[in-house]
């Protein structure tokens, strides 16, 4: 008996449901990379059960649509959580404000996508996250001058695409003065995905601030090429508590499974990213930044509200509340606690800058002459070590 | 190199080699009964997403592994309609099947990103525990690593000291002779698949639950085809799959050490070795009869009618 005719009309009516299905969950594309083309196949006009207004656009209309896209989960107690979090807390403070949210937006093909479907729904602010959308971003802020793009990192300008960032060096140095302090092997371990400008900024900011409480120490940095693959962030920090080091940390998407590892080894642990983190090491955690940029994209959407809004290439640090440092762990002595708050209050007031000259590169090349200081805009590009830290720059 | 960093290497190949070989033993299982299962990769992810679902919700890591080589089974299942029944080109249902199980994953565990899971418990075996803590965390390992290579003899007996193993081999070399000496080389496939995807499942399971401890989206990062190279690595031998599987994440873990110790080598360089290695042992060990593939791989078996 030929089943064929049977099987191809099941074939047909299960592609029909899933494109169907495809229809109704626009503003939240979780598919993976490799499917886009569900999504892209519908133009975008044809989608009736386009956007959920069922949470009542009030008697007016929600004040603003916001769009924000992710290059992750959001719950990734890293990165992609710490940026969700903040777009949620501008509806926190703004109640007349909606936001529509995407995540997994794989970095550039599907941003210009996801972008164009926020704004044929009516968004008027596009908020995006992740390193890679800067560009699908600022062309499509040339094509649709009437909405406001902010992205977060970046460093391009135009009328109407402006970024915002939170100021990790000098948390970064704050936390290496409790890792030097922390540490009794005198060996660190950063745990990195790629050799990039701001990557090797934040460990050498790290490796600065152990340096300035113990001369002595020296810090390894490892890539695991991938801004997210676990198990290769598991074998990096094997392998360089393997090589000695005690304390590790990190910038990879999500601090989880180098965390989670170090504690099962008994290493101590600094978290970033999101303050999250400390959930995954219940006994060994130091401490932790994270960004909580909450109020200050609140601040931003209120001068999108009321037309005042200005493109401006915003950084913010820890004392202006873009970044939070975490509760420090249960096996870190009052004396470095009350240390690094000392340091802070220093670094607050403008009395020491992280990124003075003279630094030296592991080369003993001056990278940052006498008297001179490191401005923010380099510190994208940097492709240098310090010395006395292991690892390849490039 | 320290006795530390040595030791280290051969640790971090222990663990993250358990669930390659795992993985590994299932697919050569499957390419043994003729059928290459390019999907494998969705198979793990969907049973890691599993996995680490239902370890959270249960809050028992042992369910969890049930859950896993339950769903690797039943991936595997689907697979088998695809070829077997609807005759379907082994290949390109594969990588559909890969593709489905990206989607499906990501779904299942999308609640469970970045939750902290209790793993399997480690311990070390009796002399290697009183080590300093340094050295002794190094061999503490959980169960699924200790019966890895015991699963590995188990496979190999299973397919050469066994009749149903002979069938799988037989149906894998010239299924329309199997037919003739009497076995339903139909039935001996979904057997085989299913089989197969009960060891990926358990792979994916110690992957999630016993080593990471956490779930993200296409975790596995490319396991899945790097065990479908080493099955062909191994000359489809299981007890040969330990030594691939071994060396395989050996150098994944010795290029980590030597980017650690501050050698002069590149990193992106250094990321390429372990998959170089792997292309010089298929070079050097080429293909004699002895070494060769199961003759019907790959073909579908379009039966007697």
């Amino acid at each position: 008996m030929n089943k064929k005719p049977l099987y191809s009309v099941m074939g047909a009516l299960m592609v029909l449901a899933l494109l169907l299905a495809a229809c109704g969950t626009a503003e939240t594309p979780t598919e993976a990379p490799a499917e886009p083309t569900t999504t892209a196949q519908e133009p975008v006009q044809e989608e009736p059960t386009a956007v959920p207004p069922p949470e009542e656009p009030t008697e007016e209309g929600p004040c603003l649509i916001i769009g924000a896209l992710h290059g992750g989960p959001i719950n990734d107690a890293g990165y992609n959580q710490a940026m969700h979090e903040s777009v949620m807390a501008i509806a926190d403070n703004i109640d007349c404000v909606e936001i529509i949210e995407a995540e997994n937006v794989p970095e550039e093909a599907g941003a210009t996508t996801t972008i164009e479907n926020m704004i044929s729904e009516g968004a008027g602010m596009i908020i995006a996250t992740a390193f890679n959308h800067q560009y699908p971003a600022l062309e499509l802020a040339g094509k649709y001058p009437d909405v406001i793009f902010e992205h977060a990192g970046g460093w391009e300008m135009s009328g109407n695409f402006a970024n915002f960032f939170g100021e990790p060096p000098e948390a970064w140095y704050l936390m290496g003065v409790a890792a030097g302090n922390m540490t009794e092997t005198d060996k660190l371990g950063f745990v990195a995905a790629f050799p990039l400008g701001w990557t090797l900024t934040f460990a050498n900011a790290f490796h600065l601030g152990a340096l300035s409480v113990n001369p002595d120490v020296e810090t390894t940095v490892s890539y695991t090429f991938n801004w997210g693959d676990s198990a290769k962030e598991a074998d990096a920090t094997n392998a360089l508590i393997n090589q000695g080091a005690d304390v590790i940390t990190m910038h990879v998407d999500s601090p989880a499974t180098v965390i989670s590892t170090a504690e099962t080894r008994g290493a101590y642990s600094v978290g970033f990213q999101s303050l999250h983190a400390q959930e995954f090491a219940p006994e060994y955690w130091i401490s932790g930044t994270g960004y909580t940029l909450g109020d200050t994209l609140t601040w931003l959407t209120s001068t999108v509200l009321d037309g005042t809004w200005e493109p401006i290439f915003l950084r913010c640090g820890l004392w202006d509340g873009c970044m939070a440092m975490a509760p420090f762990g249960p096996r870190v002595p009052q004396e470095v606690q009350d240390e690094v708050m000392d340091v802070s209050a220093v670094l607050e007031a403008g009395d020491l800058v992280v990124f003075a000259g003279p630094i030296y590169d592991q080369d003993g090349n001056v990278v940052v002459a006498e008297g001179e200081v490191l401005t923010p805009d380099l510190m994208s590009s940097v492709d240098w070590l310090v010395q006395g830290m292991v690892g390849s720059s490039q | 190199m320290t006795a530390l960093a040595i030791l280290g290497v051969l640790s971090s190949a222990l663990f993250s080699g358990a669930s390659l070989l795992y993985a590994t033993l299932g697919e050569t299982i499957n390419q043994r009964a003729g059928i290459v299962n390019l999907g494998l990769e969705g198979v793990l992810l969907i049973s890691g997403a599993t996995a680490v679902a239902v370890t959270s919700l249960t809050g028992n890591p042992y369910f969890g592994i049930l859950a896993a080589v339950l769903a690797g089974g039943l991936t595997n299942i689907i697979m088998a309609f695809l070829v077997v029944t609807r005759k379907g080109n082994q290949l390109a249902s594969g990588l559909a099947l890969m593709f489905f199980g990206f989607g499906v994953s990501a779904l299942i565990g999308r609640a469970f990103v970045g939750l902290r899971i209790d793993g399997l418990p480690r311990f070390a075996l009796p002399g290697l525990a009183n080590l300093p803590p340094r050295y002794s965390s190094l061999f503490q390992f959980d169960m699924l690593i200790y019966l890895a290579i015991p699963a590995a003899v188990f496979v190999w007996w299973l397919l050469f000291r066994t009749r149903w193993g002979l069938g799988v081999r037989a149906v894998g070399e010239n299924a329309d002779t199997a037919f003739a000496a009497g076995r339903n080389p139909n039935l001996v496939k979904y057997q085989a698949l299913f089989a197969g995807g009960l060891l990926a499942g358990l792979g994916a399971a110690h992957l999630t639950i016993a080593y990471v401890l956490n779930w993200s989206e296409f975790m596995t990062g490319g396991r899945g085809f790097i065990a479908i190279a080493l099955v062909i690595f191994s000359k489809w031998n299981p007890i040969r799959a330990i030594a691939g599987a071994l060396l395989f994440s050996g150098a994944v873990a010795f290029q980590l050490l030597l980017q650690a110790s501050g050698v002069e080598i590149s990193p992106f360089l250094l990321d390429t070795l372990p998959y170089l290695l792997t292309i010089l042992v298929l070079m050097l060990w080429g293909g004699s009869r002895k070494y060769a593939a199961p003759a019907s791989l790959g073909r579908v078996y379009m039966g007697t009618e």
